[in-house]
């Protein structure tokens, strides 16, 4: 393809979707040269990049099709129809949410936006320990280009970093921590803050109006409300996908497609439970062991005067040593929150002592964390109900206080009057003096402290000894001769830096080892 | 009901919430409870009973205390109204499971500070000290009082004048007009030379 003409302008490309009312009720049987199960950050990638070599492609999406246009910006109506379980899936022990995004588009329609490289040494960590010395910093360069480019990512201009942001980078640099503009997929933000609500105005560049639409306008079949539940095997391959696609009135209908290449793109969560379901692939045992989730908190804290956090990027600055995770094991977000999300993450406390807080909005500094954890959960069916058995390990916990100490210590560099610590009893820091003795103090335990996971990770592992992971170097599976697995659950460890950017490259990368072996 | 009665409503509950902790436990859920692989059962009915309704007021009333205060007052938000639309998007076990929990907390101030009365029935003051126990109580307890303030806190922040009187803007795209760029051109395709693996 070339550039176009400067003269002409155009059309943009069409989404195509065929939604579970538009299937005949006697259901529907396909073939294709690929089938991609789940549509967002790697599925839509691959979707286009097959498409684009004129493979015939069909991506098969659990989610609904929700169009920009329907979104709110109101966040509970958007996690009841955009995410995984209504927003509500959590670990087994309950005190730390898993989001994800379940529609045309997948999380990329839901995340902040934030885009990160690799760190090159984990990478080089992947070669070392898991024989992946393929995943070479020089060789995914030119993929990280490619997305970069395709993606619109850019580093935050200073119109796209509100106080709350500057505040927090500079508090950063006062106390020796790295920090700077975060880099976003979004092209020309309207600065409206909605992004985990969806963007109405698709400035996000999520894969529902990017590699999604191209892929369409190539000739991919895309079906929303259609979840893959079983395959059939014959040979060390499967043959045939087995979906089942349901209307809003609950109403169901069997889709068969039988496809040459089998590309699972369905998240860190649901990709081991589908092999689960048909017991296959899993020699080794591994299959959804090896969960990691980047535990997230929301740390508040109160400012002498008015910062307006939640007015303009989700997103606008970070802080930590991402470089190495030998060096630095946690980053530091500056982002936008609703008195919603304020109140859910933070220790605000009750009665007088919360509405004292909340009212206070207007001068809250706030902020995402998150620690680059071990892969000590398991994803898995019990009862016919899925489960997550993860909890924040100890040899994890001082990373917790680690992140909660350098971000107090932040916050109180950049004018903070005192700290809301993210557990779940109130815990305030009222000064600088204070913050070693409180985290010092602080216990690991179930529901203490207030966690989120916006990060899946590790459940496919990949890696050079099929004893010891689930797929190999090239995404294939050990087990199966044309199943590729795509999606973050292949990561042997956590990235330390949000994965969708890497989801993206490593996705573009794996279609060219898929395209390249014919 | 006699406090004998709920004493023996609050064991019995407590023992089978302890029989099952980690089920149970499951339903402090930061936004909701729940780790489901069943769709949810979907329905127009009330979820909250009437008691659950009540025991919830007498919750909000001490844990947001709007009066006095720049916050809308919580009689003009529908919390109530709101919670039960979200307990409509858990399945039934998970809902289940919250129903057990949320009669744990209301019969619980029978035992717990020996009050002989539902956390219901409590002066504000004394289920401010209820709550405050259950928040350093054990896992179960710091689950279900968890699960109780979340769910009060989405009902009332998810009122857009509540949370714009603390000056959150709330949606904002189509009262400002703001453009769709809608979807991206087809990009330029960059090959890549790549010689390995």
């Amino acid at each position: 393809m070339t550039e176009p003409s400067p003269n002409t302008v155009p059309a943009l490309p069409v989404l195509s979707i065929r939604q579970p009312e538009d299937i005949p009720a006697r259901g529907l049987k396909l073939e294709a040269d690929a089938v991609v199960i789940g549509s967002g950050a790697s599925g839509g990638v691959a979707a286009y990049e097959l498409s684009l070599s004129g493979a015939k492609v069909i991506v098969l999406e659990a989610g609904p099709y929700v169009k920009s246009e329907q979104f709110t910006e109101r966040l509970v109506e958007s996690f009841q129809t955009l995410y995984e379980d209504g927003g509500n899936q959590a670990n087994k022990s309950g005190d730390l949410v898993v989001l994800q995004g379940a529609c045309i588009g997948g999380s990329t329609v839901v995340n902040a936006a934030v885009c990160f490289r690799a760190p090159d040494k984990v990478l080089e960590s992947w070669g070392e320990n898991h024989g992946l010395d393929n995943l070479t910093p020089e060789t995914m360069t030119p993929y990280f280009d490619r997305v970069e480019k395709n993606l619109h990512i850019h580093p935050n201009g200073p119109h796209e970093i509100n106080l709350n942001g500057r505040l927090i980078a500079e508090g950063a640099k006062k106390v020796g921590i790295p920090a700077g503009p975060a880099s976003r997929n979004i092209k020309h933000c309207a600065l409206t803050g909605h992004c985990i609500a969806g963007c109405k105005t698709d400035r996000k560049q999520s894969m529902l109006v990017t590699y999604l639409p191209w892929a369409s306008e190539l000739g991919a079949t895309i079906l929303s409300g259609t979840r893959a539940e079983s395959f059939e095997v014959r040979n060390g391959r499967i043959t045939q996908v087995n979906a089942i696609a349901t209307e809003a009135n609950g109403s169901s209908k069997l889709v068969e497609i039988k496809a040459g290449l089998v590309i699972i793109a369905a998240g860190a969560v649901q990709t081991p439970l589908l092999f689960q379901k048909s017991a296959i692939g899993n020699s080794s045992g591994l299959i959804g062991h090896n969960f990691a989730c980047h535990p997230s908190t929301a740390m508040i804290a109160e400012h002498r005067d008015d910062i307006y956090a939640s007015l303009g990027s989700t997103i606008t600055t970070y802080a930590g040593n991402i470089e190495d995770p030998k060096e630095g094991s946690y980053l530091i977000e500056a982002g936008s929150m609703d008195p919603m999300s304020i109140t859910t993450a933070s220790g605000g406390g009750i009665g007088l002592e919360y509405t004292d807080f909340i009212q206070e909005n207007k001068k809250l500094l706030t902020s995402v964390t998150l620690i680059h954890d071990h892969n000590v959960g398991r994803v898995y069916m019990e009862n016919g109900r899925k489960r997550i058995d993860y909890d924040l390990d100890d040899r994890d916990f001082p990373s917790l206080q680690e992140v909660l100490r350098a971000t107090s210590k932040i916050y109180f560099a950049a004018g903070a009057k005192r700290v809301f610590l993210p557990t779940t009893r109130r815990t305030v820091i009222e000064s600088a003096d204070q913050v070693d003795s409180v985290i010092n103090s602080l216990e690991n335990g179930k529901h203490r402290y207030k966690l989120v996971s916006y990060h899946p990770q590790g459940t496919m592992r990949m890696g050079k000894d099929p004893k010891k992971s689930v797929v190999g170097p090239d995404g294939r599976m050990h087990d199966l001769d044309n199943v590729y697995v795509i999606d973050a659950s292949l990561f042997p460890t956590t990235l330390l830096v949000n994965p969708q950017e890497t989801v993206y490259a490593m996705a573009s990368y794996l279609s060219d080892r898929m395209l390249a072996r014919g | 009901m006699s406090p004998c009665c709920c004493y023996a409503i609050w064991v019995r509950l407590y023992r089978r919430t302890f029989a099952k902790l980690g089920v149970l436990a499951g339903a402090g859920a930061l936004v909701l409870p729940g780790c489901t692989g069943s769709p949810p059962a979907r329905s127009d009915a009330a979820q909250l009973s009437p008691a659950e309704r009540v025991m919830f007021e007498r919750f909000a009333e001490v844990y947001i205390p709007t009066e006095g205060t720049n916050l809308k007052p919580l009689s003009e938000v529908p919390y109530l109204d709101n919670i039960d639309r979200v307990l409509v998007f858990l399945d039934a076990p998970t809902l289940d499971e919250v129903h057990t929990g949320l009669k744990l907390f209301d019969y619980g101030s029978v035992v717990i500070g020996l009050h002989f009365t539902r956390f219901s029935n409590l002066h504000a003051e004394d289920r401010l000290d209820y709550i405050r126990k259950w928040d350093d109580g054990g896992e179960t307890q710091r689950a279900i009082v968890g699960l109780i303030k979340k769910l009060v806190a989405i009902g009332y922040w998810q009122d857009v004048e509540a949370a714009r009187r603390v000056g959150y803007q709330g949606p904002v795209s189509d009262e400002a007009k703001i453009l769709s760029l809608g979807n991206a051109p087809m990009p330029v395709v960059v090959a890549i030379a790549n010689e390995s693996p």
